[in-house]
């Protein structure tokens, strides 16, 4: 459970070092750039590049294996469902009834799938190498407020807390007989809400309570606010963020002003 | 490991513990080699530091956890072939916190959640539930909403709800945190109750007070181990133990211990006996 909420694995690698602004900002545009390609090379080669950098995080893959799991099972999903709604096309390579599989929407839906691989995986590399903690302060650094920046960094906190709570809630009700995951629809319904408004009640009072505790350390007592670690931005950084510019600007440039078929 | 005396009570063992051991994922080894005999009615109060294994040896007794290593007989059935609400006739567990189970809209529809369950009869689950809600005073707050009641109130309800459910041996989890001396002085007399009536009851707890006057059996963790298992004038004669897992004797027995030069005894847990014994000493 905390697993899934914090990816993050502590390393000093050079994308540990990175500003988190620059790592924002190039996933950003490696993110734009998986919408602009639209060539299965070409975005199986973003996401090759994507893979490189995960790597090079050393990120340990027993730790992160689930959510590549997640991936790889919706990019599998959507080559699979891609023919069931798109039969246009020639040759055809199978067809079964109503159904019909040709190769451009065999090559659609694995396009598609790519792309989606790309979109998923990019965020993974901030994700992995970037303390949850620094991503909020980097926008608001960037000019989120700086108040959405500490919901969000409060909700991403409590996370893990409000995860372990449902556990106990399930606990509590199982000690009281009841057994999830069994009898009809009505009755599965009802086992939920067992789950549900003690969840909500335990979520509410924490938040009531935690909303005190923030007023009476002076939340909010003056707009403007010191950080005890500044970001500075290094020769790296600039080089880092340069080297994804033209990463996105090359094909970009090539696709709409040279007209390849990228 | 200190045997416990043999007249604690009689040998009918309801629960039977042997070389459990439970490890979390992750590594952490919460109970190590613990054998326990729980019999019926046995008033056991389960004391140590925190951290030292109490909660989860409860959790692994009511089946919520399942052991690592080691057997867990209940009523003479291996446990761990048994489903959770199996167990639940048998053990009954209440949680530390009130509002990680209260959800119905009223108390009497709460307390009736946890028997309905078990697959009672109607009529049975209404005798039940009517039972609990005279053992724990809330037939005034019967249509009440469960939420809206006070923290003292929604943990007797919560008490009820397991009550209702008719087990022979009752888990309470820290029943009297966050409860001021009257609402937990009430609160214990129902236990004790329970326990007059024949029931099992084991009281995981911090309070070395609650258990000096009402455990019959004190069974003392540190480190996932059982280190002492003793009657309660016993286990706080011995303050290394108590030391040991980070655990006070109540105040009249440091008094005792700290008077002992002057021949009082120091396996003494009321005040009473404390002044018997003074009494005593200057009349002699």
């Amino acid at each position: 459970m905390v697993g899934f909420v914090d990816l993050y694995t502590e390393g000093d690698t050079f994308l540990h070092r990175m500003d988190p602004r620059v790592k924002i900002t190039s996933v950003i545009l490696l993110s734009i750039l998986a919408f602009v390609l639209s060539s299965l090379e070409a975005l199986g080669l973003l996401l090759l590049l994507i893979m490189a950098l995960v790597v090079l995080s050393r990120t340990p893959i027993s730790k992160t294996a689930f959510a590549f799991k997640f991936v790889f099972r919706l990019m599998v999903l959507i080559v699979i469902l891609w023919p069931l709604f798109d039969r246009s096309g020639e040759p055809v390579i199978a067809s079964l009834g109503p159904l019909r599989l040709t190769e451009p929407a065999l090559l659609r839906g694995l396009t598609s799938a790519t792309r989606i691989g790309c979109l998923a995986t990019v965020w993974y590399i901030l994700m992995f190498t970037t303390q949850q903690r620094d991503i909020v302060r980097a926008l608001v650094k960037m000019g989120v407020r700086f108040d959405f920046g500490l919901t969000l960094a409060i909700s991403l906190r409590f996370f893990p807390t409000f995860g372990a709570t449902i556990g106990s809630i399930m606990d509590a009700q199982r000690a009281r007989g009841l057994e999830f995951g069994r009898g009809g629809l009505l009755k599965r319904t009802r086992n939920y809400v067992a789950v549900l408004v003690p969840a909500i009640v335990s979520a509410m009072r924490t938040a009531d309570g935690l909303s005190w505790a923030l007023q009476s350390r002076a939340y909010g007592a003056r707009p403007d606010r010191t950080y005890l670690r500044d970001f500075r931005m290094r020769w790296s950084d600039y080089a880092s963020l340069m080297a994804v510019v033209l990463i996105l600007a090359l094909p970009l440039t090539a696709k709409l002003a040279l007209g390849m078929d990228l | 490991m200190i045997p416990a005396p043999s007249s604690v009570q009689g040998s009918d063992k309801i629960v039977s513990i042997t070389d459990l051991r439970f490890t979390y994922e992750g590594g952490v080894e919460a109970v190590k080699d613990l054998t326990l005999d729980i019999r019926k009615g046995d008033y056991i109060a389960v004391v140590g530091g925190n951290g030292s294994g109490k909660t989860t040896l409860a959790k692994n007794i009511n089946g919520l956890l399942r052991p690592s290593r080691g057997t867990i007989m209940i009523r003479g059935h291996d446990a761990s072939k048994m489903a959770v609400p199996e167990i639940a006739k048998v053990v009954g567990y209440a949680f530390q916190n009130p509002d990680y189970q209260l959800f119905c809209p009223t108390v009497e529809e709460e307390v009736r959640f946890g028997p309905s369950n078990l697959g009672y009869s109607h009529e049975d689950v209404n005798v039940k539930v009517q039972r609990a809600l005279d053992a724990m005073n809330l037939q005034h707050l019967r249509t009440k909403p469960p939420l809206s009641l006070r923290l003292g109130e929604r943990r007797r309800v919560t008490l009820a709800s397991v009550i209702a459910m008719d087990p022979e041996v009752f888990i309470f989890d820290e029943p009297t945190t966050g409860l001021d001396t009257e609402e937990s002085e009430m609160l214990m007399q129902k236990l004790r109750n329970l326990n007059a009536e024949g029931k099992t009851i084991i009281l995981i707890t911090h309070d070395m007070r609650l258990v000096s006057e009402h455990a019959k059996r004190v069974v003392v963790m540190s480190q996932g181990r059982v280190i002492l298992d003793s009657d309660p004038r016993g286990a706080f004669a011995d303050l290394d133990i108590l030391r040991k897992s980070n655990l006070e004797p109540p105040a009249v027995t440091k008094l005792a211990h700290a008077l002992k030069a002057y021949g009082v005894p120091v396996d003494i847990i009321s005040p009473e006996e404390l002044v018997f014994h003074l009494l005593r000493g200057s009349e002699g």
